[in-house]
């Protein structure tokens, strides 16, 4: 099957009953496959004229409470940075897949690229943050899709879908199980003011149509939902709140894995470079190559650096300048060397042969 | 029950300004959606940005204040999803006609089963007065100081064209024509257009000599004329007033529509 | 019935005086407290309304109220026993 199929099956299989996008390669499978197995659920497909559609239709879908999501690439995503905004803003829970290319502008849309990293985590206007995550073989792109589903509805968030194009277009045999873990979103209990949090930090989910009489709006907001745009501390607990039910939650969210904890040079990779480093280590059995893959790189899981206490360095194969690496330089005091391959092509194994030895 | 049943009082009086056409036009749209006997808990209300836009603050329903010019998007996506609720969307000028005004034709095209009221008061209003797609050729704004020089959209004429099953466009002098078309529009299956022109004493009025917020109510209803008599007028060979504003249900019709309730 | 401009909502527009068959509203000229030049009312017992909700049992012409941007202007109900004043016009 191919990834970005499984991406699609993944979602059918967590109940997502909505998909509202517009084509654009290299994710576009997802949508055609989407369109073609929704309305044999009872879903509703829907193409919209643009990506801004696309995600404001997805956001209007999930506040009738159904499990929605949307699929782009680069230049879509882009334009759909407005209205993810708006769905942190809201507490929206929505699904968006992001199967990167190589940018800026139009780029190479066949080629592949993990240049949207932190364009995933920082591209909206204001602070807050949000969840991605990064598979790098064709079972993650069915397993993370129901785990991204899964988040949404937990934390109220968009999560994200961070795949490349090798990823998306790859084709793997898959294993799908019968049936998928499913988490709720928490429900409002009536009478309840819609967006007083609890110490989880997270309200509960005022579905449309349920008589909430529920006002949701992009402004500034209090726990009624009315807007008052022009207080400062209501603005501040707001947006700390926005961000601190993720982050402070980070730990929990963390998904990576762990090869070689006593090794001295570590790789630590997301997406398709994690599978060049699996060949170096398959090639050349080494405990003291390490490698680290995250299955989630927002929020941030720093703790994960701690799982190498020889380290001495931190390699980064990434299909960019440099997005990730620069963010583990943050949490760390050994030297980080980023990696960039781009332009479409993968690392080779050789190469990060080499980049060990220099380091040995 | 009556409109003011429908109205979030403890949030009013509103922010609009004195004498801004825009409250009388969520008299009529409450007048019409309360005739239509629908539950509280079944209608949902959409907006995009600007003036208009914070219309459904002011209502008690579900609301969706949304980013500006994608309240259609938004809208399309709540009807698809769910059928069973009545959506309703506010909108303006600026939002729907230059923002928005690839999502319009589209969800005209589509048809899809939302009844939209646009305020159109020719300007941008909670901006400060720039020049919107509808300001008149000539008007005065900010961004048009030497007045406008752009011809101006037809939105009626636009929604036609595009698809939508019903086009109607009033004044917020008509209340009573106005409440009757919504209220028509409400019970059209797929795409309705209500265009109600509203005046903004602060912004459009106050620089294009309407100074009292009576000016442009009058000159709305001195200049208003019937589509019939004009199409009366046309097929007579007469000529119609040039500032004529054509009033009145332009388009019903029964094209194949989306998202209409099972 | 009675008719009422509640003062906490009118902005003082006037385009209720535009509208009023009877005429019964007319724009003030005393600020209240918040600054804000209500109109006044001339006999508000002529509004048919005021005389005829109760009969019909639906609003009649309302103009006044539709047109209210501020949502001010509405019918109560007179307190059982309260003193109406009635106008007969010939």
């Amino acid at each position: 099957m191919q990834g970005n199929t499984a991406c699609a099956e993944g979602a059918l299989a967590a109940g997502c009953r909505f998909f509202g996008g517009y084509p654009i390669t290299p994710s576009t499978e997802v949508a055609e496959h989407m369109a073609a197995k929704l309305p044999r659920v009872g879903g509703v497909f829907i193409q919209m004229e643009d990506e801004i559609a696309g995600i404001a239709s997805v956001i209007g879908a999930s506040w009738t409470g159904a499990r929605a999501m949307t699929a782009t690439s680069g230049p879509g995503f882009s334009l759909m940075m407005e209205n993810i905004g708006f769905a942190v803003m809201t507490e929206t829970p929505c699904v968006l897949v992001n199967i990167q290319r190589g940018g800026p502008s139009t780029g190479q849309p066949t080629m592949s690229a993990q240049a949207d990293m932190l364009q995933c985590r920082f591209g909206s206007h204001g602070d807050y943050s949000i969840i991605a995550l990064s598979p790098a073989s064709v079972q993650e792109m069915f397993e993370l899709t129901v785990d991204a589903f899964n988040l949404a509805d937990r934390f109220r968030v968009p999560v994200f879908l961070m795949a490349d194009e090798i990823i998306g277009h790859m084709r793997e045999r898959i294993e799908i199980p019968d049936s998928v873990p499913r988490e709720e979103r928490k429900i409002l209990p009536k009478g309840t003011p819609p967006f007083r949090a609890d110490e989880g930090m997270i309200p509960g989910f005022p579905q449309f149509g349920k008589g909430y009489g529920v006002h949701v709006t992009g402004l500034t907001h209090d726990e009624r939902g009315y807007p008052c745009a022009t207080s400062p501390s209501l603005h501040e607990d707001l947006v700390k709140r926005l961000v601190a039910k993720v982050e402070s939650a980070r730990h929990e969210i963390a998904d990576y894995r762990v090869t070689n904890p006593e090794a001295e040079v570590v790789f630590i990779t997301y997406g398709s470079p994690a599978r060049t480093v699996e060949q170096v280590l398959h090639d050349h059995p080494d405990e003291r190559i390490g490698h680290l893959r995250f299955r989630v790189v927002w929020p941030f899981p720093e703790k994960a650096l701690d799982k190498f206490p020889d380290a001495k360095v931190f390699l980064v194969p990434e299909q960019n300048l440099g997005q990730i690496a620069r963010e583990i330089e943050r949490h760390t005091c050994i030297p980080v060397v980023p990696l960039p391959r781009f332009g479409g092509a993968l690392h080779t194994p050789a190469e990060l042969e080499k980049a060990v030895e220099a380091w040995r | 029950m009556t409109y003011s049943d429908w109205l979030r009082v403890d949030r009013l009086p509103h922010i609009y300004c004195a004498g801004c056409g825009n409250g009388t036009v969520i008299n009529c749209t409450l007048n019409a959606v309360d005739r239509m006997g629908w539950k509280k808990e079944e209608t949902v209300f959409v907006s995009g940005i600007g003036c208009s836009s914070r219309a459904p603050g002011y209502i008690v329903t579900d609301s969706l204040h949304t980013t500006h010019g994608r309240a259609l998007a938004f809208a399309t996506g709540i009807k698809m999803a769910n059928p069973e609720l009545h959506v309703v969307v506010f909108t303006g000028d600026g939002d729907l006609a230059a923002i928005g005004g690839n999502h319009f034709i589209h969800s005209c095209r589509r048809n899809i089963d939302l009844t939209v009221v646009c305020m159109n008061n020719q300007i941008y209003g909670m901006t400060g007065g720039q020049g919107s797609p509808t300001t008149p050729r000539g008007a005065l704004s900010t961004t048009t100081p030497y007045g406008s020089q752009e011809p101006a959209f037809d939105l009626c004429e636009l929604a036609s064209a595009a698809g939508a099953n019903f086009v109607s466009r009033w004044t917020s002098y008509h209340v009573k024509e106005l409440t009757r078309s919504i209220h028509q529009g409400l019970g059209v299956p797929g795409f309705s257009f209500i265009e109600a022109l509203v005046q903004c004493p602060t912004n459009y009025g106050r620089r294009n000599k309407f100074r009292q917020v009576m000016d442009q109510v009058e000159y709305f209803k001195t200049h208003g004329i019937l589509v019939q008599k004009a199409h009366r007028l046309r097929d007579e060979g007469l000529p119609i007033p040039a500032d004529a504003i054509l009033l009145g249900d332009m388009v019903r019709r029964d094209r194949p529509a989306m998202g209409v309730k099972r | 019935m009675r008719l009422v401009i509640d003062e906490r909502r009118c902005k003082g527009c006037n385009l209720c005086t535009l509208v009023c068959p009877y005429r019964i509203f007319s724009a003030g000229k005393q600020p209240n407290a918040r600054g804000i030049v209500v109109p006044v009312l001339d006999r508000p017992e002529r509004c048919a309304n005021c005389r005829l909700q109760a009969l019909y049992g639906r609003t009649l012409c309302g103009m006044c109220q539709m047109i209210c941007p501020d949502q001010a202007i509405s019918w109560v109900e007179e307190k059982p026993g309260e003193a109406q004043k009635v106008a007969i016009e010939f």
